[in-house]
């Protein structure tokens, strides 16, 4: 309801302004797209199968593994330029999933996923975007969503602890400690890891108090190397190189204890090594 | 966001604009008062995300369908409606202190009477869930290892016709999706407002009044109890350990928050109904008030996160003589909702 009053309100608005400013300018717009590009160090990321034995990939301290899943949640996301430009992505929860805005689902399992494309962005020029990786409070307590925020549909969603994973990777290490569980209709396997890093909750411990809750949710801010143009017959584009290892690394993992990631507090040292996960490769004018 | 009814809105909207006279949306364009969301007068503000999900009688009476539907279950034997009986204002039957198993942590747990959810802020007894939303994927996977539970009964509503049609003239869509099922649950539990109990009856001035030993109970529990089981839910919601344990399996708020000062503490329960929905306390401790009084009385067991309320005299717990626990009990029978208890609107019919 609020939005429809909002909408006719911007109606109203636009239709008295027209009056007014009928000489101005229309205002143009062009795209921006941003390409995720997952890889581990300086390998390209490849996913294997859950249970393989083949770790193609190692820590700095030398830990052989390999990733059978890897994604995080993107949204919020917002481009600023050198004179003021702003263009923030329109961001929406509703159960309609068509009416789902602003939140991005990025899977290494799914390609087209990793490619965003923002499609109304004000011609100008820009040289920094800021996103957000999870789901923030504003998100969650909106209540029941749909598309890529449905728990049927491959939303990633804790029941018990209610909100979203933003950033996950699983995969199975050589000295990892998980020994098999086989339940109804799902198995963990042995020496495979689960990292599963969410929680949202953002409360200041009272004074002299630990902290409880822990808000996992990062925003990252990447500034360009230059000014990128934006306008209607340009499609520029900012390639963005996640790095699994920037995270396994920071916290210097040890996956002969650390297999089992499930709550915020485990995750919090993972969350913290998120900014530095996502970095700027280059930017295609 | 698509029903037909917020069309026939946007029109009266319009038709406003457009001719200029001053007009509002009010309940006569409503078909049907029994479907729409009342605030009583003696309650606060309603957290329920009303906006993203208004109650209609389409919705409402689907989601009265799936919460006595064991299709919800994964072996088809258990609905909503076997652990939240409307008789007991939709807590568990006596017998049953029973389960969720949501993960290994969530033991044995008693199921909360399911009333005035409209007003609340977080939900369980841990208050690991914050949106009323959510609930029921929890009631729905057992187990959080199993993600397609939630998707499985998506997709037996899918190929159920008549489900197809009641959830295209709620919600106007031709695909059954997660969100519309729990937003249909929603409508239906959200309506469970109990606010017709003598209490209320006497507190607004509609008639009844308490008698003197209800009166004196009041007293007694407001100043004995009042200040956790607080204002007109009877419930601060805060998380506090009242002293039922000094052992704690289910460690409680402290899986929520991860903090280990909390381990041991439970959401404060509202007492509403509370005469109707024994076993009392999150692991059901108790069958009766007078062992719920006496354990305030005499059987509170210290622990580190025991509550400060409960260590203010000599002993710990609150004082209270035999005559005053009697007429605490007197005070918490008129909590009780004949109405909301009789209510056909909740009934299975
Ligand atoms: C097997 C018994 C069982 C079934 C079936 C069940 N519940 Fe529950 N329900 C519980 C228990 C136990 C709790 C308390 C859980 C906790 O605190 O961890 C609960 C809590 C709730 C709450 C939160 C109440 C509060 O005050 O916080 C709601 C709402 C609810 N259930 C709705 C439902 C709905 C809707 C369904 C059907 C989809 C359902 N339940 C099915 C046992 C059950
Ligand atoms: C320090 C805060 C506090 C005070 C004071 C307090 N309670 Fe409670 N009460 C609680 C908490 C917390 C629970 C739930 C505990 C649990 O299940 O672990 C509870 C549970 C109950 C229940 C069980 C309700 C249910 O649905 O299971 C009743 C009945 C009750 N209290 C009555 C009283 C009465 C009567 C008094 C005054 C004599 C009182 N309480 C004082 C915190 C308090």
């Amino acid at each position: 309801m609020k939005k429809l009053l909002l909408a006719l309100i911007a109606t109203i608005v636009l239709f008295s302004s027209c009056e007014e400013n009928g000489e101005e300018n229309p205002e143009t717009f062009g795209t921006f797209q941003l390409e995720f590009d997952n890889v581990v160090g300086s390998q390209n990321m490849s996913l294997s199968d859950p249970g393989s034995g083949d770790y193609m990939y190692t820590t700095d301290s030398g830990e052989p593994f390999n990733l059978t899943l890897f994604g995080y949640y993107i949204s919020k996301i917002k481009l600023e330029g050198p004179n003021g430009e702003l263009y923030e992505d329109e961001v929406n929860v509703s159960a309609n999933a068509d009416e789902v805005k602003g939140y991005y689902h990025v899977l290494e399992s799914n390609a087209s996923s990793r490619f965003i494309t923002l499609d109304d962005v004000p011609a100008g020029s820009y040289n920094k975007v800021t996103f957000t990786v999870g789901v923030e409070e504003d998100g969650v307590q909106e209540g029941a969503a749909g598309g890529v925020l449905d728990p049927a549909e491959g939303a990633w969603f804790w029941n018990w602890n209610a909100g979203y994973i933003g950033f996950a990777m699983e995969g199975g290490a050589q000295n990892s400690g998980q020994e098999e569980v086989v339940g109804d209709g799902w198995t963990i396997h042995e020496h495979s890891f689960s990292f599963h890093v969410g929680g949202w909750k953002d409360v200041e411990p009272a004074e002299g108090e630990d902290q409880k809750f822990v808000n996992n949710v990062k925003t990252v801010t990447l500034d360009f190397d230059s000014n990128v143009s934006v306008a209607e017959n340009l499609s520029p584009n900012a390639h963005i190189i996640v790095d699994a290892l920037k995270i396994l690394d920071g916290v210097g993992v040890d996956f002969s204890t650390t297999y089992s990631v499930h709550a915020p507090k485990l995750g919090q040292p993972f969350a913290e090594f998120i900014p530095d996960t996502f970095i700027l490769d280059h930017i295609h004018q | 966001m698509t029903t037909k009814k917020q069309y026939a809105h946007l029109h009266i909207l319009w038709m406003c604009i457009f001719f200029n006279f001053s007009c509002s949306v009010d309940k006569e364009a409503s078909p049907d008062q029994a479907y729409v969301f009342v605030k009583p007068d003696n309650f606060p503000e309603p957290t329920y995300t009303f906006q993203n999900n208004p109650v209609t009688k389409d919705g409402f009476e689907l989601g009265k369908k799936l919460f006595f539907d064991p299709t919800l279950s994964r072996d088809g034997s258990v609905s909503c409606n076997n652990c939240h009986i409307q008789g007991t204002a939709f807590a568990d039957s006596q017998q049953h202190p029973l389960s969720v198993g949501v993960n290994d942590q969530r033991g044995i747990r008693n199921a909360p009477s399911l009333v005035n959810l409209a007003f609340m802020e977080e939900f369980f007894w841990d208050g690991g869930v914050t949106h009323l939303d959510f609930v029921p994927i929890n009631a729905i996977e057992s187990d959080f290892e199993m993600d397609e539970t939630l998707a499985n009964v998506v997709k037996k509503l899918n190929a159920d016709p008549v489900y197809l049609e009641l959830f295209n003239s709620a919600f106007g869509i031709d695909k059954i999706t997660s969100p519309y099922l729990l937003h249909a649950l929603s409508q239906f539990t959200v309506m469970m407002v109990s606010s017709n109990s003598k209490y209320d009856k006497h507190m607004r001035g509609e008639g009844e009044t308490l008698t003197s030993e209800e009166l004196e109970g009041m007293e007694i529990f407001s100043s004995k109890c009042g200040s956790c089981h607080s204002g007109e839910l009877f419930s601060d919601f805060s998380f506090r350990n009242n002293g039922i344990n000094d052992v704690f399996s289910d460690i409680g708020r402290a899986g929520i928050s991860e903090f280990d000062g909390d381990v041991g503490k439970f959401r404060v329960p509202s007492l509403r109904n509370v005469a109707l929905t024994s076993p009392y306390m999150h692991n059901a401790k108790f069958n009766t008030l007078e062992e719920v009084l006496d354990h305030y009385e005499n059987g509170v067991i210290d622990s580190p996160s025991l509550d400060e309320e409960l260590k203010n005299g000599s002993q710990l717990g609150i004082p209270l003589s035999e005559q005053e626990k009697e007429k605490v009990i007197a005070f918490l029978k008129t909590l009780t909702d004949r109405e909301f208890i009789s209510d056909t609107r909740f009934m299975n019919r």
